[in-house]
Parts: structure tokens; C-alpha cells; sequence
């Protein structure tokens, strides 16, 4: 008998909701977030025609100081984000960042007078679903998921038509200008050949790779690219042991092994998570291997390195190497301040940001609003100065030749030690 | 030979952890029939506890009874929420079921907690060692494998010298006999998933300390080996889900260390082609459970 109570007050509750709830359904099931122009405060005369995106001016702007509101033609900015457990850590963050930037940009009149709306659509289990919306929506650009598991059916469904920024990815297969689909950051072989002079520089001329194998995507791409660039240094690769990315904590078989030919005096290089690279150090320091340098990807920036115990030392190769005060630090005090929540994973915001206004860029030099044609346009972009660093995308597959910073925990403190290529 | 003894100690501290979730995973199967998809959720939910106490600044001796007591309590949880309403199903709603709780569970973690890695510290001893001859071995590994001795007999002493252990093992055999004879279903059943979750939580303890981290997806490793650990032991058999976990554990350790560098990434695929192969001739499992239906 209560049970039929609850459910007829659950039936009551859900009609009375429906019944008060928007009736504009143009946001469907997925989480799109359609960022308004903001309202006019004050009267500017015209500013002259930009050129150039002025990613400091936006950045710099004071959201209850906004200039007219934007009237033209939207320029409107489809992310097709996957918050999974997989890639939610950065394409979340990214998905909240992106419209907060957007508005900063309309608040200072927008790009030559036109307001730039983003409008987010999680992946889920369809790309393809979440891509065909936001086409529908009529986005210029694309800003996608770092996995070719879901950022290959965007693509497919984009037809190589509109441009595909790959924001977070380093995964050099889903670079492709031919069909404008642009990395933001280094590649996996970029990354880690710079980990592989790196450690050599450091006068390492051992080293041990841990692979999940030969080719496989980012967890055997980024060990293949090291070994080749170790070995071409004039290094030796002692020893190649294999593990399971993202699950693996107990390294016991493969410590046995290397405690049976290590020098102590070898580099430690994976594409591993931060958690299993501490995990794996633990163990060989519990076999005596003390003198060991450890390098890793991406990865460990992701999972958060300079927060885990028994860091010290470890290097790896973020996206950017934020100081406390610099452009990327202030952007994302901004929006804590603004929104009242800390991003995660901020090493790697400043791609999102800098995927937006390379399509926006895009559109500033073709002025067109095609996306095939602004797509044409961004394989032309050379020397972006992007919060991220400097991108060219002419004369590439996709793929700017980007520095790779190296940063290592030194004294507790995550701090850039060199930056290598570029 | 001081390297495959070295690995036979390796996989049974590895297959220790694996013993007590597969029994977890055969309390649960022998009174209800359910292939209990949703116990790895019990470590997750464990890891979160263990990851926010440990913020606070909480010692690893507090935190290792917190994260028992949370797997039982989520535990009962699980079976008052969900397990409850579908009591006296079909198999396959069962399973429906236990699906549906991961999902929650993970969803849940995912959308109000964070994507993120949570990582925290493990104790200082885990990746300390000592010498036994040409021996170097972890202390870990020989913690977890006294534990896991003490809390299978303790278990085993609960399952057969108590009116507890009488009922569940009634229950297990035949349910509907059991409750003609007086067994309470709501005691028994509750008391199975408390055991399960208590099995679990010692589990999750070593598993955490091991792992040093905690995601939304953290329970499903467990659970696959848990339940892949019943299945090779004998589906329903608490002896041999204690077996399938030790005899996982050591071939996954040796098979990484035996496998030629070349294959050595395919350890996971050996590891479930000897499992094929194990089923094709004997598709009960290591030992046969008479009453036992397969899911």
C-alpha cells in the first residue's frame, strides 16, 4: 500500500515538474550549454575590425563590466565531450571552461561583433549521435574527445567537412588536415623522443621501458618512440617489460626480473599512470634500486603526479608547465572565482581554450562561415600564439611542431626544467 | 629456481586477494543464485572512504577498519535497495540486477564525485622487504597471505561450527527446504551479503593499499577477478572459489614472468585461453557443486 503511494507521489512530482520545466526542448537529453551574449551595461563606439584573435583581451575581461553585447551572426562552437571515467578527467573540465572563456570573449564585444555561442554534447556511448546534433546545430568547428575510439566516429560523421579540433590528444593517427582534423598539442612521438634526449642529456645511457606493446596506441606508441630516439642517441634499452595500462599496481614479476640486470643507474620510462609509476618505483626502491630516474608522459601531469607520496624526482612532459601567476594560472583562478569550483587536470585547459580560438582564428582569416572552408583555413595558421604555445598547423599532416616542457618534482614542487624540440 | 619461488610467492600473495573476493562472490552465488556483478562496486565505495579519511589525515590503522566497515554496510545496502525487490527472481534478473547496481554506483561516483584519478598514499611497508636466503621478498605479499589464511579459517569455523554457518550452508543447498526447516530467509540472506561485504572489505583493504588510488571503474577489476576466480573454483564451491583465486593469482604471475618478451603483453589473453581450455574439460570448474546452477 505505501509503495503504491510513493509511487502515485512520484507520479504527481513528475507531472508537476514536466509541467514547469522549459518548453524549449532544443537541448534534447545530452548537456548542452548555449552561452548567452551577456547583457549591455555600456556604449563603446565601434572598434575596428579584428584580424587577429586576442586571447589576453578575452582573458583579461571582467564579466560585470561587459562592454554591448554582441548582435552580429553567432559564431557557435560544437564539443562533442566524453565524460566517461576515461576522458571525463580533462574533456569535463574542458567542457565547463570553453563556455566560460566564450563569454569572457562576448563580453568585450565578441568577434567583430559576433556573440560566440558553445554548446556541448556528451559523447555518451554515440558519438556519432552527439556530433550529428551539434552539425545540426549548425556548429563552424568541432572541439573533440582525445580517443580514436570516439573521436574517429566524429569524424566519420563530419565527413572531413567541418573542422575537428582533437583538443587533448596526442594521438598522431587522428591528425589529418586532409580532412581537417587537428591535434592542439605535440604527438606521442614528439613527447616522447623529447623524455628520450631528455634522459639522455641527463647523462643516462641505460634505460628501461615499460610497454603494454609493440603499436598499441599511446601505451605502446609513446615506449616505441622512446626506444628509437634512446637507441639513435647512442642509449641502450636493458630492458622492455610489459604491464597493463591504467590497472597494473603490483610490478612484482617484472622487478624481479630487472633487479637480476639493473645498474641501478637506468631510466624508467612508460606511458603509465602516476599512480603506477610510484607503485612500480616503491617496489624496485624496495629491491635496493634507489638510483633509478623515472620519466614519464602525459599521463602523469593527467593523473596528478605532484600529488602523489614518493614523487620526488619523477620527470614527465606536460602540455604546459604552469607558474603561479601566469596566464593559464590567472585563467583558471578566473573561473574558480567566478564559479566557485577549482577545474581538475589544469595542465591540460589551455588546449580547449586554444582549440576554440584556432577555429576562431580560422574564421578571422578566411572570413568565411563555411566550415570546409574554415577548415582550410586553420591548415594555413602559422604561429598561433596560443596559451598553450606556439602552433602552426601550415606545412603539417595536422600536427603542430610543438617544444615539449619537461617538468620533475624537485623539492616537493612540480618545476620546468627544460623544454626540448619546437 | 630462486626466481620461480620467488613467483610462486608473488602469485600467492596476488591470489590471496583474489581468494577473498571469489568467496565473497560463492557466499552470495550458494544462497541466492546470483553471479553478483555488482561486488566490485563494494571496493569502490571503499576506495572513496579510504581516499577522503586519508585527506583528513587519517592513519592507515583507521582507515583499514573504515574500509571494512564500508564494504558491509554498502553491502547491506546494496541487498535492502536492490536484491531485496528482485528476491525469488529468475537467474537472469538477478543478474539484470547486479549489472544495473554497478552502473549506479559507477554513474554516481562519475557525475557527483569526479572522473578523476583520487589517489592517496599507501603505508610505507607495503614495498618493503626482507631476505630469506636467496629469497627477497615483500612483506605485503607475506601480510596478505597470513591474513588471507586467518580470515578463511575464521570463515570456515563461521560456516561450520555456527548455527549461522548451518543455516547458509542449508540455504545453499537446498532454499526452499531450508526455510520449511525454519531458516529465516531475511537472516540468512542479509548474513550472506554481510559476510560477502566483510570478505570484501579485507580484500579492498590490501587491494587499496596496493593500488594507492581510486576511480569510478576501480571495482571492476575486482569484481572480474572475483567472480573469473569463482568461476574457475566451481561456481557455488567455497573451497574451490578459494582455489580458482590462489590458482589465478599464480598464473597470471607466472605466466608474466615465464611468457617470452615477445608475447608477454598477451598474458591477460593466456590467462583466460587456460581458462577456455579448463572449461572445455571441465566445465564445472576445479570442483564440482552438485545443487549449483550456473548463471
Amino acid at each position: 500500500m505505501r509503495l503504491k503511494v510513493l509511487f502515485a507521489l512520484l507520479a504527481v512530482f513528475t507531472l508537476v515538474v514536466a509541467a514547469c520545466g522549459n518548453d524549449d526542448d532544443s537541448d534534447g537529453g545530452t548537456a548542452s550549454a548555449p552561452t548567452e551574449a551577456p547583457a549591455p551595461t555600456m556604449t563603446e563606439a565601434p572598434a575596428p575590425m579584428m584580424t587577429e584573435v586576442d586571447i589576453d583581451a578575452a582573458l583579461a575581461a571582467d564579466l560585470s563590466e561587459c562592454t554591448a553585447a554582441p548582435t552580429g551572426d553567432p559564431i557557435q562552437v560544437g564539443m562533442a565531450m566524453d565524460f566517461s571515467d576515461v576522458v571525463g578527467f580533462v574533456d569535463i573540465p574542458g567542457s565547463k571552461l570553453v563556455p566560460f572563456i566564450a563569454e569572457k570573449v562576448n563580453c568585450t564585444g565578441g568577434i567583430n561583433g559576433s556573440p560566440v555561442e558553445v554548446r556541448v554534447a556528451e559523447v555518451g556511448q554515440d558519438a556519432v549521435l552527439a556530433a550529428q546534433e551539434l552539425l545540426d546545430w549548425g556548429a563552424h568547428f568541432l572541439i573533440g574527445p582525445p580517443f580514436a575510439d570516439f573521436a574517429l566516429p566524429i569524424l566519420q560523421t563530419t565527413g572531413g567537412q567541418v573542422p575537428l579540433f582533437v583538443a587533448a590528444s596526442t594521438e598522431p593517427t587522428l591528425a589529418d588536415a586532409s580532412v581537417n582534423s587537428f591535434l592542439v598539442s605535440f604527438d606521442d612521438y614528439g613527447m616522447s623522443r623529447a623524455a628520450a634526449q631528455w634522459a639522455y642529456d641527463q647523462g643516462i645511457t641505460r634505460a628501461i621501458v615499460f610497454t603494454e606493446g609493440e603499436g598499441i596506441p599511446y601505451t605502446g606508441v609513446n615506449p616505441d618512440a622512446f626506444i628509437a630516439e634512446f637507441e639513435e642517441l647512442g642509449g641502450e634499452v636493458v630492458s622492455v617489460q610489459t604491464y597493463i595500462w591504467a590497472a597494473d599496481t603490483d610490478f612484482s614479476a617484472q622487478v624481479n626480473e630487472i633487479a637480476g640486470i639493473s645498474e641501478n643507474n637506468e631510466v624508467v620510462f612508460s606511458a603509465a599512470l602516476g599512480f603506477q609509476v610510484t607503485a612500480l618505483r616503491g617496489q624496485l626502491e624496495g629491491q635496493g634500486l634507489d638510483g633509478l630516474t623515472y620519466i614519464g608522459t602525459d599521463a602523469l601531469d593527467a593523473t596528478g603526479i605532484q600529488a602523489e607520496v614518493n614523487n620526488e624526482g619523477i620527470a614527465h612532459t606536460p602540455h604546459t608547465s604552469i607558474s603561479s601567476g601566469d596566464r593559464i594560472d590567472t585563467m583558471l583562478a578566473d573561473y574558480e572565482a567566478a564559479n566557485g569550483e577549482a577545474l581538475e587536470s589544469r595542465g591540460f585547459m589551455a588546449l580547449y581554450v586554444d582549440s576554440m580560438f584556432l577555429g576562431i582564428q580560422g574564421i578571422l582569416d578566411c572570413g568565411c562561415t563555411n566550415p570546409a572552408d574554415i577548415g582550410a583555413a586553420v591548415a594555413q595558421i602559422e604561429g598561433f600564439q596560443g596559451l598553450s604555445g606556439e602552433i602552426t598547423f601550415a606545412g603539417t599532416n595536422g600536427i603542430p611542431p610543438k617544444a615539449v616542457p619537461i617538468n620533475r618534482i624537485v623539492n616537493g614542487v612540480d618545476t620546468l626544467v627544460a623544454t626540448i624540440g619546437g | 629456481m630462486t626466481e620461480l619461488l620467488q613467483n610462486l610467492i608473488d602469485g600467492l600473495g596476488r591470489g590471496s586477494i583474489y581468494a577473498l573476493l571469489a568467496l565473497g562472490v560463492a557466499v552470495i552465488f550458494g544462497v541466492m543464485h546470483l553471479l553478483n556483478f555488482a561486488h566490485g562496486e563494494l571496493i569502490t565505495v571503499s576506495g572513496y572512504v579510504a581516499f577522503w579519511t586519508i585527506s583528513e589525515g587519517w592513519s592507515w590503522y583507521l582507515v583499514t577498519p573504515a574500509i571494512i566497515a564500508t564494504a558491509v554496510a554498502t553491502s547491506l545496502v546494496i541487498e535492502r535497495v536492490a536484491f531485496s525487490r528482485v528476491r525469488g527472481s529468475s537467474d537472469f534478473t538477478l543478474l539484470l540486477t547486479s549489472f544495473g547496481v554497478h552502473f549506479v554506483v559507477f554513474a554516481v561516483f562519475l557525475l557527483y564525485v569526479s572522473a578523476s584519478v583520487k589517489t592517496f598514499p599507501r603505508p610505507g611497508w607495503v614495498t618493503n622487504t626482507y631476505s630469506v636466503g636467496s629469497l627477497n621478498l615483500e612483506v605485503f605479499d607475506t601480510v596478505v597471505i597470513g591474513v588471507t589464511l586467518v580470515t578463511l579459517l575464521a570463515t570456515s569455523w563461521l560456516i561450520q561450527r555456527t548455527m549461522f554457518g548451518l543455516a547458509l550452508r542449508a540455504a545453499a543447498a537446498d532454499f526452499d527446504t531450508a526455510r520449511l526447516m525454519g531458516v529465516r530467509s531475511d537472516t540468512v540472506i542479509r548474513g550472506a551479503f554481510a559476510l560477502s561485504g566483510l570478505l570484501a572489505g579485507i580484500a579492498g583493504v590490501f587491494w587499496l593499499m596496493r593500488a594507492g588510488n581510486t576511480v569510478p571503474s576501480a571495482g571492476i577489476t575486482p569484481m572480474l577477478k572475483g567472480v573469473l576466480a569463482a568461476l574457475i573454483g566451481g561456481l557455488g564451491s567455497l573451497r574451490g572459489a578459494v582455489l580458482g583465486g590462489f590458482v589465478l593469482g599464480l598464473a597470471e604471475v607466472l605466466l608474466r614472468s615465464r611468457l617470452p618478451d615477445t608475447v608477454a603483453s598477451l598474458t591477460e589473453g593466456f590467462v583466460f585461453l587456460l581458462i577456455a581450455l579448463l572449461f572445455i574439460f571441465r566445465p564445472q570448474g576445479l570442483i564440482r557443486v552438485a545443487h549449483a546452477e550456473r548463471v
